[in-house]
């Protein structure tokens, strides 16, 4: 099944393999902010999260209490297998097309 | 301190999130908001907060999460099969545990519920009137109001002369019938006379209406004047299993009938009820003239406009030609007249209206069916509040159960619908005892009630659905206060036996309702003992006319100066007097509109006629004048009047309307004699303006003054000369007082109604009664024990254990006494004008009597428990 990935959730799947064990709401849109400048509602990323979880290219699980958070747990997330398929397909279509650009496309 | 997130907007948001997990999202947005705070203005980092969970709220993220917590086995408002079921297997292990107030219980239900299926069967059957025929919805019929001074009638019927108007000039109407309900015939079969009733009705009511005919055209059967089509049953009636189709029937004084076709026997839910439908072209040959008849609204009571409309939505067009054609008669009648449509399907159950079944067949307004409801809920909820006046009571033996649930982790929820699934257990068991009680009383109350033979109460599906929907809100109702009581316990004081918090309010609920429960059992005794002694009192009332040894024979058309020739040949009859009615049974006589010499109003007035013999025979005093004058009839010229045709008329005296002229049915009558007022009609009604006249044509009764040595000897002789006469029908003839006595047999059912409800209200508050008495019997014992060791006499302990009740009583009876009086006294002026007034002896009875049971309920637990041998009870400490 060939499952559609939109461009958010693209990035939002490799902002958290980035983050690797250090994904989780905040870190999550805090790296997207500053890597990608791309500045979203706390709303607009959950929702994207739920729907990659529902797409099962994510998983999810609670750490442990934090103390700044008011005794409150971070809920981390991880790339699934399907996840990195999926990017990486993504991938490979991107660079198939840019290998098969007539034009110049990188700008200096 | 340090700055805290805004707290409104963190509730906001987990109220709004309700069962779904949302601690993650509060963390993320608490660590932002402490990150913002670093930089920001702690208002500006509120602003963020705010903004980030109006972002959330939103969200396809919260949503998500919410569906998934009403899904999870863990959430509390998961709704799962096995819990249901779990609350029940719980629920019948405590009532089977707990047994005798499960009886005490079920068994008040059951009686409290069976009135109400009663009335649940009733209504869902009348529902379901006329629902067969297939144009039911395109079917209206022509309602009318006529208004003239203070009198109003609300009217069913509408003068047949609209059915042309309607059908010529609308063209959204797409058939009409008019339909006069009066045909009442005597077919001549093989020498006797059989009774056939009927409609008059235009061929078009066979195509508006879907009452299947079986034989016979429908087009051409009622095109013809004198074509009649008969119902099988009514040709089975006449002819037996001949084929009667195309037959030729003779109608006494009608002339001979065309039988054009055989119809099915119409269903029983439709509010038409006839035997035979004849054309209405017959009409016109048998009447003479045409009158139009707006001014009296009595004159048309028995005529209906039916019709099927194109479109239904637009009745408006039809509605505003009505009501010109209303201002129009208006003015020749000088009255409000108002025509209206009303839908067949709105007929039954439906509004108000006099006249509502006009000779035509079943109605049922829904006044009837509040009335029905209101009785059926006083019998019902006093079995309601029984059982949740038991089960408070078992409170605090119950509690510590409903602690250990709330310790380990039974929520508010759960213990509320534990409650709610046990009396529904309850109820579901009273049902099945309901409809045996049911199945009892259903054909007593269908003797009681009139068109009962239009009804029909036996179980369908539909029903059965509804008795256990209505046991379940049944349950809902007994059970909502103690589930809400008991769900809303605090554990630790349950777990620790310290009595519930609430127990004191719980004590004033209670006896507010046993005090309810007392109140109606009280009203219905004493409404009981003052319907027995108004029946009695109608029965021995001077209606101011002789009643005795006048024997009443119906004419049924013979001619009454044959008939006084023939049998004033018995020694035994002293005279004979014709009259037109018979007075003291009727509960309104037909009226007239009668207009003084001189003065411009008609007014209305009850009429009768009768020959001067007759105001003899019956003993009536004449105040001025005298009787009729002794001259052979050859046209009306005498009237004879009452007191209150004077008052009515404003005549000073009764010396004074003597030779004065009335005018009434376009002649002048000259009043010959003023009566004392008496009777005339049923005790129900007061006495009105009443006039006697003369006309041998409408005379229908012979009285005959009568000294019988053997009563029956002497009826047997008259049968036998009616026969000799001729005569093809029976003989139908009665003694005046025993007829009258007959009219007042409507007592003896009202008295049985009352005495069965009130044997209900009874027994269920006993029920109650009893259910409490057992349960402070129980929990009392160590206390009765010390008492008794303490030297206690067995009197006094039983004394003690009712005390309360018996105060709870005497409660009741300062609540009752001034409601019943006035409650009782209103609705006996308002059914009887007649009627004896509520005395202190009725009071005091009732009281007795309610007192009595009350003891004798209460003492079958006191003695037992004040008996019980002290070594006994305290033994087990």
């Amino acid at each position: 099944m060939k499952t559609y990935l939109g461009e958010l959730e693209e990035l939002v799947l490799l902002t958290v393999a980035a983050l690797g064990e250090e994904a989780y709401g905040v870190s999550i849109q805090q790296d997207l902010e500053n890597r990608c400048n791309r500045s979203i509602s706390i709303g607009a990323l959950h929702s994207t999260i739920t729907r990659l979880e529902e797409k099962g290219f994510l998983k999810s699980w609670l750490g442990g209490a934090t103390a700044e958070r008011g005794g409150r747990s971070k809920r981390f997330f991880e790339i699934t297998q399907a996840g990195k398929k999926a990017v990486a397909e993504a991938k490979t279509v991107r660079d198939e097309l840019w290998s098969l650009s007539k034009v110049k496309l990188s700008v200096r | 301190m340090k700055t805290q997130p805004p707290r409104l907007a963190r509730k906001l948001f987990k109220w709004l999130a309700g069962p779904a997990f949302v601690d993650d999202l509060l963390g993320d947005m608490d660590e932002w908001f402490y990150k913002n705070l670093e930089t920001h203005s702690p208002f500006r980092a509120r602003v963020k907060y705010w903004k980030q969970v109006l972002s959330l709220l939103f969200s396809y993220a919260i949503r998500k999460r919410k569906r998934q917590a009403q899904l999870s086995p863990f959430s509390q408002r998961a709704f799962s099969f096995a819990i249901v079921k779990n609350y029940f297997i719980v629920a019948s292990r405590s009532l089977n545990r707990h047994r005798y107030f499960t009886i005490v219980n079920a068994a008040g239900l059951a009686i409290g519920m069976s009135i109400s299926l009663l009335v649940i069967t009733m209504f869902a059957y009348v529902c379901t009137y006329d629902n067969f025929h297939v144009n039911k919805n395109r079917i209206f019929r022509v309602i009318s109001s006529h208004e003239k001074g203070v009198q109003k009638y609300d009217m069913a019927s509408a003068p047949i002369q609209l059915a042309d108007k309607l059908k010529s000039n609308l063209p959204g109407i797409e058939q009409v019938t008019r339909i006069t309900s009066n045909f009442r015939g005597e077919a001549l079969i093989n020498n006797s006379n059989v009774p056939v009733q009927g409609f008059y009705v235009d061929p078009e009511f066979l195509s508006i209406f879907s009452f299947e005919l079986l034989e016979g055209n429908a087009a051409t059967a009622l095109q013809k004047p004198k074509s009649i089509i008969l119902t099988q049953s009514s040709s089975k009636k006449l002819f037996g299993d001949e084929p009667a189709f195309g037959r030729i029937i003779e109608i006494v004084k009608k002339g001979n009938f065309e039988i054009t076709g055989i119809l099915k026997d119409p269903p029983r839910n439709t509010h038409f009820s006839f035997e035979s439908l004849v054309s209405y072209s017959t009409l016109p040959v048998l009447q003479t003239g045409d009158v139009i008849q707006y001014e009296n609204p009595f004159q048309y009571g028995l005529e209906f406009v039916y019709m099927l409309v194109r479109d239904k939505k637009q009745t408006g067009i039809i509605e505003s030609y009505l009501s010109k054609l209303a201002e129009e008669s208006g003015k020749i009648s000088e009255a409000k007249i108002n025509y209206t449509l009303q839908a067949l399907t709105d007929i039954n159950p439906g509004r108000d209206l006099s006249m509502l079944t006009g000779g035509l067949g079943a109605g049922w307004s829904y006044s009837v069916f509040i009335i029905f409801g209101i009785i059926a809920l006083l019998i019902l909820l006093p079995a309601c509040f029984n059982y949740t006046n038991i089960s408070i009571a078992r409170a605090l033996k119950r509690a510590k159960e409903i602690g250990l649930r709330k310790t380990m982790g039974g929520t508010r929820r759960q213990i509320f619908f534990q409650f709610i699934a046990e009396t529904t257990v309850v109820t579901l068991i009273s049902l099945t005892g309901a409809l045996l009680v049911f199945f009892l009383i259903r054909k007593e109350f269908l003797s009681m009630i009139a068109f009962s033979e239009t009804l029909d109460l036996s179980l369908t599906a539909i029903t059965t659905g509804l008795f256990i929907l209505f046991a379940i809100v049944t349950g809902f109702i007994a059970g909502f206060v103690p589930a809400v009581f008991f769900s809303g316990l605090n554990p630790v004081q349950a777990l620790k036996n310290q009595s519930p918090a609430k127990a004191f309010s719980g004590m004033w609920l209670r006896k507010s309702l046993t005090v309810f429960q007392f109140i109606l059992s009280f009203g219905f005794i004493v409404a009981l003992i003052v319907f027995a002694r108004q029946y009695r009192y109608s029965m021995n009332y001077d209606f101011g006319f002789r009643q005795e040894n006048i024997f009443d024979v119906n004419l049924q058309g013979v001619d009454p100066d044959l008939f006084a020739s023939e049998y004033s040949q018995f020694s035994f009859v002293h005279n004979i007097s014709f009259s037109s009615d018979v007075l003291g049974l009727h509960s309104s006589f037909g009226g007239t509109w009668m207009q003084m010499e001189g003065t411009p109003d008609s007014l209305q007035v009850s009429e009768m006629f009768c020959d001067r013999q007759y105001i003899e025979t019956l003993g009536l005093k004449f105040l001025a004048g005298s009787n009729f004058p002794d001259i052979p009839w050859n046209h009306e010229q005498s009237i004879i009047v009452n007191e209150r045709f004077l008052e009515l008329f404003g005549i000073p005296g009764p010396a004074d309307a003597i030779g004065k002229v009335v005018r009434v049915d376009r002649q002048d009558l000259q009043i010959t004699g003023v009566l004392k007022d008496f009777h005339y009609s049923s005790l129900r009604e007061s006495i009105k303006s009443f006039a006697f006249r003369t006309n041998p044509s409408q005379y229908r009764h012979a009285n005959l003054n009568v000294s019988f040595t053997d009563a029956y000897a002497g009826i047997t002789q008259m049968e036998k000369l009616w026969k000799k006469m001729g005569n093809t029908t029976a003989f139908k003839g009665d003694f005046l007082n025993e007829e009258i006595n007959m009219a007042y047999k409507s007592y003896t059912s009202l008295v049985k109604i009352t005495g069965f409800l009130g044997f209900l209200a009874i027994s269920i508050s006993l029920l109650g009664m009893l259910g409490m008495v057992v349960y402070t019997s129980e929990t009392r014992t160590k206390e009765v024990g010390i008492r008794k060791v303490m030297g206690a006499s067995a009197a006094g302990i039983a004394y003690l254990l009712s005390k309360d009740y018996l105060k709870l009583m005497a409660w009741a009876f300062v609540i009752a006494i001034p409601l019943s009086v006035i409650i009782i006294d209103k609705l006996l002026s308002m059914t009887q004008y007649y009627s004896v007034t509520l005395t202190v002896w009725d009071i005091l009875a009732g009281m007795v009597i309610l007192v009595g049971l009350g003891v004798l309920t209460i003492s079958t637990q006191t003695i037992k428990t004040a008996n019980i041998n002290p070594a006994e009870t305290l033994r087990s400490e």
